[in-house]
This record gives structure tokens, C-alpha cells and sequence, in this order.
């Protein structure tokens, strides 16, 4: 018998979804694993970022692409119960056809009229080779397109920032440069923690804060590695793998 | 994974020169993040901040040193005792007493993951509005009540506030934090205001609405007609067009039927003076922040109130409210049990002064009942209710004090009652506590 009159406070649906590069070149030294892992890693901070929000229900899905584009998890699901499993790479980056995927979902139905904005996020680590303007297109045409909150994450140094910046779609925000595996797992885990929750309870607000150019206030990033070309040359070893600077294993 | 200290590293304490031993993470926030650490043999936590910009470090650094001189105005907030230094990383932090862990978040309560009876809601309402009129009468302003930093014990009701290195001096401009959306006052959205002690008295009163109906004050058709609520909607509902769901004279923003059912199923079964003063909070505290808003001690005065008027269903025992107004607009009859729908039987009562305190087979009385110069202290109760040892059908109010009382019988007989003994509960009795008298009603 309930104690008390009422019940649980009233939630909103936010919609989590992952965008993810599986063409042939995320094979090369190790960088579907170092996403794959990445998420993994990230799936238990982003539970509890959950759990500690009563006002959002959390719907995670994912979406892959290399010469054709398809669901990779195709059921929003609550993030406790959310399982990944391993992407695996051939093909072209058919960016174009995942995010025509996307805006197919973005519609209402099968989006309900009453949500927080939704949460995309690109990842990618070259150049589409489809019709990449036509698939942003259809997402930016729908109203939960324009609201969602897109991030883009840019892995290793061959990713093409001009449209990982276009999915932005301003450019007070840049797409997070990945550079090596612990900077993908700390970008991953920024967005979802950080980010996941701006968009549905931003957090204490701070004065003197610019005008907004996103509907949700995105915190700062996570602090990277400068990428290699920066990089003291001879004389530096990797932290993690003690090679000498550039390290040969964990520098794309 | 990260972390900006490691398990087993020390740091210094400033004043007291000691050092203290970081044990293990506990959670990470927007400011930096908080450890279990040990003081010597104590636990306590740690809270160390991510690096900003050097001024706005010293700045952090010095509203903590100036909080730490102060001193906690009240012991249920987790207060800096220490500043904390570190060479390797450089950085800063501080001291605060642990959060024992009987506390439960207010997140666990919004999702029925703990489930306090509300007498425990209404004492954790009692503790929360003093702690707050206690932090206010130093001159002080916490700028930041929400979800995330109160806490309660959902059996005793007994609360702690975290997240103090915010406080400042009321009025004090010269600070980042502005508070969290659905708590800020609506002069803070609209960027009209900074935080005061009169907007914390605005977040107050969303937080005990929270407590009593799961849901916003301000979250009714103007809500349920928003697509995405994302932070543009957001300072329009909370700042721009406030309306209270339940404003006499605006309907226009009434709760909705299968948006917001929490809210429309507890409005009703609370007594009407509670009602009134959530109506005031959110008409009066809208048009006129600076004295329109209800004040801790109403909010106090108003929990003891509804700890006093908690009258137990005869058949499934939920807590339901005595509503004096509400009775007398129903000829005198009490209303049917919200939970049961059964006919609700008065216990026996008692009037104090003013106040009324229903005599349940579980009510204790307090020092503040018996005597209105002391203070308001849950820990030692100075009555209870008992049952007779031979005759189950006899219910008695025992004296719990070292003073004696006198009792005056419907027929006129005057007993002492000393401690320990008790004063048989019939209609008409009078009870002398030496400070306050009573009258025990049926």
C-alpha cells in the first residue's frame, strides 16, 4: 500500500543516439575496438547519470554506417538495460544514408510530441561517400532535428571536420578531436554524462554566460592530448605505452 | 578510470596542519569531485575542484576560508572544516563531515526508491525550512537549492545540505553560480535578479512541493502543451509566464489528466492551510519576490501544524490530515481515507493553546507542546500515548518530563499526574504541563 497519495514524478523521454562510422578505414590500428571499448566504458557512468535524473527517461539507440547505413540497436532502450555489442568495420562512410536513418525516427510518430531534445552524436574517422548534404538535409527539415543536440566526434586525424561541423550546424561548438584511444573514451564519456545531462536538466546555471547558439547549454569539453603534429618530437614516450613519441600504438 | 586524486594519496590541511588520506571516489559534479577520505581515524568527505582560471581559483579559495572562519549556522549542513592542499596535482579542496548512509537523495524519493512516511516527510520539510531560516539569520544566502544537494533520512526525517562552498553573503554579486533550472527563482531566469535570501525562499517552496506532490508548482497545461522542453521552453514556463498550477485566479494552468497525476491526486488530501500557504508561495511569491514569499518559520510552523493534524485510517492506517476548514464546510464530517476510501473516525484529540494535536495509538507530544518558550526537539519527547496494562480498551497520555503535571476530570477531580504515570485520554480533561494547558477532546 502506498504511504502517500500521488506517485513518481512525471518523466520526459530523451532519445540517445549513437552514429557510428563502421567503413573499412576504422580497422586500421585498432580504432573500431578503441570505439567499441570506448562505449563500453562509457555505458556505466552514463546508467548513473540516469538513474540520478528524475525528470528524464533515458532511450538509447545506435545507428552504423559503412557502404550502406542500418541499426545497429534499433530499439530505444532504457540505458540500465542498453547491451553493445561490437561493431565490426568493411566498406565505404555512407554518413549520408545514417543520418536519413536518423530523421527517419526524428518524425512524429514514431517521435512523441512531448520529449526533451534529443541527444545525436557522429562519430567518424573519414569522408562520406554518399550524398552526406541530402541526409543532414532531411534531419535539419524535421522540428526534432532542428532541437536535437548534435555533437561530433572526430576520430584519429583523417576525419572531415568541414561536415562533422555542418551536422553541428553552428560554429560556436567544434566536433571533439579523438586523437588517441583515452581521448575517445574521455570524449564518449563527456557526452554521455555531461551532455546527456544539459539536455534534460541543465546544471547550475553560471553568470555572464554567452547567448546561447544551442537551445541546450552544452558544458565545456573534456581536455584532449594535443594531436601528434603538435607533439615534441624524440625524447617523449607515451604514458601509456612507453614508445617513443608519436607512439606507434596509440596514435592514429 | 580519471581522477583527479588517487586512492591512498594525502593532502595538507591548511589550519589545523594535519594531513588527511583520500580513501576512494565517491561521485563527481559540474565544480569538481568528491572523496571519502580519513582524518585521523574519522571519515569525512573530500571535495577537490577541477582547475579554472587562477583568479577564479582564488576566489573559490577564499569564499571557502571565510566560510570555514564561520563556522556551520546549523549542524545538518556538511559544512568546509578545512582547506585542502596538494602539490602533485596542484589544486585545492576542502574538508566536510561524511554523509552517513541512512541519507537518501531527493531523486530517491522522486522515483519511489525510498518510501517515508509523511510525518518523516513532514519533520525532513521542518528541518530543511530551519536549517535554511538558520543559514538566512547569519546574513547568509545557499543560492542553490535543488534536487541535488538536500538529503533525508526517509525513517526519522532528518535532513543534511550539501554543496556549501556556494553560500555567500546575502546580496554579494561577485559569484558564478546562479542555480539549477526548475529551482531559480523567476526574476533569476529572466536575468532581472541574482541570487538572495528571497529567491532561496522561492527554491524552498518548489522543494517542499516536490516533498508533498511529485511534481512542479509551475508544470500544468503550459507544460503539457510544450513539444520540446528544451531551455528556451524552460524560461518561459519557470521565468517568463509563471503560472501555479492551482492559482484561484488563473486557470489557465490547471495540472493535466495523464500529464501530471502525482500533483492532482495529493492536492486535495492535504489540509487546506497547507494548500493556502503553497498557494501563496507561488501567486503572492510570483508578483512580489521581496515580500510576498512565505518565510522559513511559516514553512516551519506549518510542518509541526501537519505532523499535529496526521489522524490514522481505522482500517488501512494511512496517515490523513484533521482539516478543521474542511470538516466545517462538510457540517462536521470528516472526509473519507484517501487511500482506503473508508470513513475516517476522529481519535482522541487535544487542544494546546491554539494548536491541535490528534492523539494517535502512536503520538508522541514534544517539549515546544507542553511549553512554548522551548525549542522545537524530536530526539526527547515529553509524552506519549499508552495503553492501559489491564484494560486494552483505556488509553492514557504519559508523562515523560521530571516535572509533574496536574489533571482536572470532566467531573471536576483533580489527580497529579507524576512522571512516569499517565492521564487517562476522555473528552473534557484538562492537563496542566505547568507552562501550557490542554484539553483532551472526543
Amino acid at each position: 500500500m502506498a504511504k502517500r497519495p500521488g506517485g513518481e514524478l512525471a518523466t520526459r523521454p530523451l532519445h540517445f543516439i549513437w552514429i557510428c562510422d563502421c567503413s573499412g578505414s576504422m580497422s586500421v590500428d585498432g580504432k573500431i575496438q578503441a570505439l567499441n571499448n570506448a562505449i563500453r566504458e562509457a555505458l556505466p557512468h552514463m546508467a548513473k547519470v540516469a538513474d540520478e535524473n528524475p525528470n528524464a527517461e533515458v532511450l538509447v539507440r545506435a545507428v552504423k554506417f559503412s557502404s550502406g547505413a542500418t541499426w545497429h540497436v534499433s530499439q530505444p532502450t532504457p540505458v540500465a538495460a542498453f547491451k553493445w555489442t561490437d561493431l565490426a568495420t568493411e566498406g565505404e562512410t555512407a554518413m549520408g544514408k545514417a543520418l536519413s536513418l536518423v530523421a527517419e525516427q526524428m518524425q512524429i510518430p514514431p517521435m512523441s510530441d512531448r520529449a526533451l531534445p534529443p541527444v545525436l552524436v557522429l562519430l567518424s574517422d573519414g569522408q562520406p561517400t554518399d550524398d552526406f548534404a541530402a541526409g543532414l538535409r532531411a534531419l535539419m527539415d524535421l522540428p526534432w532535428g532542428k532541437k536535437a543536440v548534435r555533437v561530433s566526434i572526430a576520430i584519429g586525424q583523417d576525419a572531415d571536420l568541414d561536415v562533422l561541423q555542418k551536422f553541428i550546424g553552428h560554429t560556436e561548438r567544434k566536433p571533439l578531436q579523438a586523437n588517441r584511444p583515452e581521448d575517445l573514451v574521455r570524449c564518449i564519456k563527456w557526452v554521455s554524462t555531461a551532455v546527456l545531462t544539459a539536455a534534460s536538466r541543465p546544471a547550475s546555471q553560471v553568470k555572464g554566460a554567452a547567448p546561447l547558439a544551442d537551445n541546450v547549454p552544452i558544458p565545456a569539453p573534456p581536455a584532449m592530448a594535443a594531436p601528434p603534429s603538435g607533439a615534441v618530437q624524440g625524447g617523449n614516450v607515451c604514458r601509456i605505452h612507453g614508445e617513443p613519441e608519436p607512439c606507434k600504438i596509440c596514435v592514429w | 578510470m580519471d581522477q583527479l586524486l588517487q586512492d591512498g594519496q594525502e593532502v595538507h590541511l591548511v589550519a589545523s596542519g594535519i594531513s588527511c588520506v583520500v580513501e576512494r571516489l565517491l561521485g563527481a559534479g559540474g565544480q569538481g569531485e568528491v572523496y571519502e577520505a580519513r582524518l585521523e581515524s574519522r571519515p569525512v568527505a573530500l571535495k577537490w575542484y577541477y582547475s579554472q582560471a587562477p583568479d577564479k581559483d582564488r576566489q573559490q579559495a577564499e569564499v571557502l576560508m571565510s566560510l570555514i572562519k564561520r563556522g556551520a549556522p546549523d549542524k545538518r549542513f556538511l559544512w568546509p572544516m578545512d582547506l585542502a592542499t596538494c602539490g602533485d596535482p596542484p589544486g585545492f579542496g576542502y574538508v566536510m563531515p561524511l554523509r552517513e548512509s541512512r541519507f537518501h537523495s531527493i531523486v530517491d524519493l522522486m522515483k519511489s526508491r525510498v518510501d517515508p512516511s509523511i510525518r518523516a516527510l513532514a519533520t525532513a520539510g521542518f528541518d530543511l525550512a530551519e536549517s535554511y531560516l538558520n543559514l538566512h539569520s547569519h546574513g547568509l544566502c545557499y543560492r542553490d537549492i535543488s534536487f541535488g544537494n538536500a538529503f533525508l533520512d526517509p525513517d526519522s526525517g532528518d535532513v543534511r545540505i550539501c554543496d556549501c562552498d556556494n553560500v555567500t553573503v546575502n546580496g554579494d554579486t561577485n559569484v558564478s553560480v546562479l542555480g539549477t533550472p526548475r529551482f531559480m527563482a523567476p526574476e533569476i531566469v529572466r536575468g532581472d535578479a541574482y541570487p538572495s535570501t528571497q529567491t532561496d525562499l522561492w527554491s524552498l517552496a518548489v522543494l517542499l512541493f516536490y516533498f508533498f506532490h511529485t511534481g512542479h508548482p509551475l508544470e500544468g497545461q503550459m507544460e503539457a502543451n510544450i513539444k520540446c522542453l528544451d531551455l528556451k521552453a524552460m524560461n518561459w514556463l519557470y521565468g517568463d509566464k509563471p503560472v501555479f498550477v492551482f492559482d484561484p485566479q488563473d486557470a489557465s494552468n490547471r495540472p493535466v489528466p495523464g500529464y501530471h497525476d502525482s500533483v492532482l491526486q495529493s492536492w486535495p488530501t492535504y489540509p487546506l492551510f497547507l494548500r493556502n500557504l503553497f498557494t501563496k508561495a507561488f501567486t503572492d511569491g510570483v508578483r512580489d519576490p521581496q515580500n510576498g514569499r512565505v518565510r522559513e518559520s511559516e514553512w516551519r510552523q506549518a510542518m509541526i501544524r501537519l505532523r499535529d493534524s496526521i489522524l490514522l485510517c481505522g482500517g488501512c492506517k494511512a496517515e490523513n490530515f484533521y482539516d478543521v476548514d474542511a470538516m466545517k464546510a462538510s457540517g462536521g464530517q470528516a472526509p473519507p481515507c484517501w487511500s482506503c476510501k473508508a470513513q475516517l473516525r476522529l481519535p482522541f484529540r487535544m487542544k494546546i493553546g491554539s494548536s491541535i494535536v490528534m492523539l494517535n495509538y502512536d503520538t508522541k507530544l514534544y517539549p515546544h507542546h507542553i511549553d512554548d518558550s522551548k525549542l522545537y526537539d524530536f530526539s526527547v519527547p515529553a509524552a506519549e500515548i499508552t495503553r492501559h496494562p489491564s484494560d486494552p480498551k483505556v488509553w492514557g497520555l504519559k508523562n515523560l518530563t521530571q516535572e509533574k503535571w496536574v489533571s482536572t476530570g470532566p467531573d471536576g477531580t483533580v489527580k497529579d499526574v507524576p512522571p512516569g504515570r499517565s492521564v487517562t485520554l476522555a473528552s473534557g480533561t484538562k492537563v496542566n504541563f505547568g507552562k501550557n494547558q490542554a484539553e483532551i477532546r472526543y
